[in-house]
């Protein structure tokens, strides 16, 4: 996405997780700007806008802050529990033409050959980093797994980046796989392999030193005790 | 008993509270689809075993399943006509402390239509309120 979300944005005057949540129940997100060696600053956006911009794949956004406009990456968004709500925005300052290291969805499209065999296609990571210019950063990288067939792999290396985008991310890093999905086991297979209960680790560290002490005090007082009774009972007789 | 961990420190626990929502392991890492806890429980063994028989089943070794939780505290009881006292009772069933927010299963590698439908089946096996959430768009 070339084009920046333009966006205004006020000064949070007041810091503080209660100010936050005011703010946040006003329809406002609190974020923070910074970079370029200048000091952080606080501010506050409008949520509507700025969630409508992020799910059309803007990365970038221009908001006047002090007077000045300025262009900001978006650098880490911050969900609630559940992940419907934004609740924090870090913005980072950048020029237009400086190179940054950001993170890219995966997209796996269409149906592998392998998969008409009785195979699946497994997605084992979900992102790439990559560097490229503020202006060039993809929107996300398509991949083609039509030609997979079973027991085939993508590794990053392989994956053919948009011009003027370098991968950042490890060359030998699995990204999908094709392969035939393991004969899924019942109820009664698990349990088997299971154990009946779980080892104690407690447990299993004090019985040898109780053994071990019980053994050398009982000992002699067993042995002898019967002995000494036996002895008495036979005098009696 | 299906799910229970290999070695503990101490055979019983104490109950413990649960306050607040889940800080962690709230977001599809992954598959592409998830199913999220609204409310707060003790997940049973049992309804963890259930629900991903019913995904696997609904399934037919298409995509596949991933099970977030684990039953890793031990819930003890007494045994029937037992009077008060005498200690603790010996450990019963084990249990996952599940938080608001919290993903439960998560499948992968099927159309959304697929997973959809096998994640409502494991629902219905659940003790909980839950709903089906996506792999979020990761940014920066």
């Amino acid at each position: 996405m070339d084009k920046a979300l333009v966006l205004k944005a006020e000064i949070r005057q007041h810091i503080g997780s209660k100010d936050a949540t005011r703010l946040r129940k006003q329809g406002q997100i609190p974020a923070v700007v910074y970079g370029h060696k200048k000091e952080p600053t606080s501010i506050v956006l409008n949520a509507k806008s700025f969630r409508e911009g992020l799910l059309r794949g803007h990365r970038l956004i221009e908001v006047e802050i002090d007077k000045k406009n300025e262009t900001l990456l978006i650098k880490e968004v911050q969900y609630d529990y559940l992940g419907t709500d934004i609740i924090h925005v870090d913005l980072m300052r950048v020029d237009v033409t400086e190179m940054v290291r950001v993170t890219v969805p995966i997209e796996l499209k269409g149906t592998a050959k392998g998969a008409q065999e009785g195979g699946m296609v497994e997605s084992h990571t979900g992102n790439l980093e990559v560097e490229c210019r503020v202006t060039q950063i993809p929107d996300r990288i398509t991949i083609s797994v039509k030609e997979m067939v079973l027991g085939d792999a993508i590794h990053a290396k392989d994956i053919q980046l948009p011009e003027g985008v370098k991968l950042i991310s490890s060359p030998e890093l699995l990204v999908a796989t094709c392969h035939i999905v393991a004969e899924v086991k019942t109820t009664e297979e698990l349990e088997a392999e299971l154990p009946a209960g779980p080892e104690v680790i407690t447990a299993a560290k004090e019985e040898p030193e109780e053994g071990e002490a019980a053994a050398e005090s009982k000992e002699p007082k067993e042995s002898k005790e019967p002995k000494e009774k036996k002895e008495d009972k036979e005098k009696k007789k | 008993m299906a799910l229970m961990p290999k070695r503990v420190k101490y055979r019983k626990s104490q109950r413990g509270k649960m306050k607040c929502n889940a800080a962690r392991a709230n977001y599809v890492a992954f598959g592409e689809y998830g199913l999220q806890s609204l409310e707060q429980c003790w997940l049973e063994a049992k309804n963890i075993e259930a629900g991903r028989v019913a995904a696997t089943h609904y399934l037919q070794r298409e995509g596949k399943v991933y099970i977030r939780v684990f039953p890793y505290k031990p819930v003890s009881a007494k045994p029937l006509e037992t009077r008060m006292g005498k200690g603790k009772g010996e450990p019963a069933f084990w249990v996952s402390r599940v938080r608001p927010g919290a993903i439960l299963f998560e499948v992968g590698g099927v159309d959304e239509e697929l997973a959809k439908r096998a994640l409502l089946r494991v629902a219905h096996k659940m003790p909980i309120k839950c709903r089906l959430v996506r792999r979020r768009r990761t940014v920066g």
